[in-house]
């Protein structure tokens, strides 16, 4: 050991604990980053501990083969666009676009976050041209169609920050008080499918997968790109890639009751 | 379950664990290595067409995986843009002719191994530890016969020397 105390010495308490979630296989923070000299360090040390033999063996098989699942269903996805299904009759579209066009993206969060959570039918329907889909807000965009509407919870057990999971024949999520707006969630993560759980102390939907921390709005709360800016309060570290907010299904208040709009299964 | 795989499956089966190894190799470790996959394949629904020369497929993903590495790290760093040369090195976009360029080679290794060997001994030695052969802070300090507190010390000396020593090579 230098004997002599070099500037920047009372730093490494703090970056030893980005090396920990490091080297102990846990995603590491920007928090404990403090600068861009610091996050240079970062950098090499995880291209060291990338280089660290025994860590070549590849990815670990089984998210390769969730990963796969996924393609799969973008494959498939892609099959049913290319063969329109049979949907209700729709009037045409007075602009010039097809009525069949629909985003991959859309296809691909249609794909294992719908089949887990969604009747079949909700999202061949989807396919319907824009103006006839209600609006359901956030990143969902699935059409109703046939349906009812089913009460889940009741407006007195569901105070401002609470979250009560409800399941129906179509759908797996919950209903949310957020700052006085009661609106539904699914409990999907739009990452790879897992169920989201939600937290009564931090009033969030954390993954247990990957660590994805939803607020009550259905979006992404620790997302890394926008940790400087909105520093994230709760305790799930930084999210590396942006996610679609959380779909969320029709949801109305009568009453006491809390109703949530149900697809025919 | 369909039989064949489609093209999304076949362009994934074909790609994964070298776009997996490329991006773990570079932050260094599985949970952000998983999901940084998972945002390349993602693009690639989103974006690709299939029908191209597996050539250019493969062009588009790796350069696909710099941009997702560059995201990555640009958390870390208060500037708001990293270089793709400093986050990915080992990769050149297509050449002058628009033909792309083949997959990286491995050559992370090589580069670390290099850093590693300018470093002075007791710097290369308590990241050889830390980080090559993966053992705790403790396990270090004793291995290098110092305290906790001096290997942590230590372990940021020699990774701010080794920035400053990449440094120099960059610029």
């Amino acid at each position: 050991m230098d004997d002599e105390r070099l500037p920047g010495d009372d730093r490494a308490e703090e970056f030893e604990r980005y090396l920990a979630a490091l080297t102990g296989g846990e995603r590491p923070s920007p928090e404990h980053v403090e600068d861009g000299d610091e996050a240079e360090m970062a950098r090499l040390a995880a291209e060291i501990a990338g280089s660290a033999p025994g860590t070549d063996v590849g990815p670990d098989p089984a998210f390769v083969e969730q990963l796969r699942l996924r393609m799969r269903v973008a494959d498939d996805g892609l099959a049913a666009v290319l063969v329109p299904p049979p949907v209700r009759a729709a009037p045409i579209e007075p602009a010039g676009r097809s009525r069949w066009r629909i985003s991959r993206r859309h296809l691909l969060r249609g794909g294992l976050g719908a089949a887990a959570g969604l009747a079949a039918g909700a999202v061949g329907m989807s396919l319907a041209p824009r103006s006839q889909q209600p609006s359901l807000g956030g990143g969902g965009e699935l059409v109703s169609g046939e349906g009812f509407w089913q009460e889940v919870a009741r407006v007195p057990d569901l105070p401002d920050g609470a979250a009560i999971r409800f399941t129906t024949t179509a759908f797996d999520g919950f209903v949310v008080n957020d700052a006085g707006d009661i609106h539904a969630l699914s409990s999907v993560c739009s990452h790879m499918g897992c169920t989201l759980q939600f937290r009564p102390e931090w009033s969030d939907l954390r993954c247990p997968c990957h660590g994805a921390s939803f607020d009550l709005s259905g979006r992404l709360a620790n997302g890394r790109r926008t940790w400087r800016e909105n520093p994230y309060r709760g305790d799930a570290a930084a999210y590396p890639i942006e996610l679609p907010d959380l779909v969320r299904p029709r949801v109305k208040v009568d009453g006491d009751r809390i109703l949530v709009w149900t697809a025919q299964a | 379950m369909p039989g064949a795989p489609g093209p999304f499956e076949q362009v994934y089966a074909d790609h994964v664990v070298g776009i997996y190894r490329f991006i773990f190799a570079r932050v260094g470790n599985r949970p952000d290595a998983e999901d940084l996959t998972a945002q390349v394949f993602i693009r690639a629904v989103e974006h690709l067409d299939t029908a191209r020369e597996p050539r250019q497929i493969t062009a588009w993903l790796y350069r696909v995986a710099q941009n997702a590495i560059a995201d990555h790290w640009r958390a870390f760093y208060r500037l708001p843009l990293v270089g793709m040369e400093q986050v990915a090195p080992g990769w050149e976009p297509a050449d002058g002719d628009g033909r792309p360029a083949l997959p990286p080679d491995d050559s992370s290794l090589a580069r670390v191994h290099a850093l590693l060997g300018r470093l002075p001994d007791r710097y290369r030695r308590v990241l050889e530890l830390r980080f090559l052969q993966r053992m705790s802070v403790a396990e270090t300090a004793t291995a290098m016969g110092i305290t906790s507190g001096n290997a942590k010390v230590l372990q940021y000396r020699a990774l701010r020397r080794a920035a400053l020593l990449e440094e120099g090579r960059h610029g």
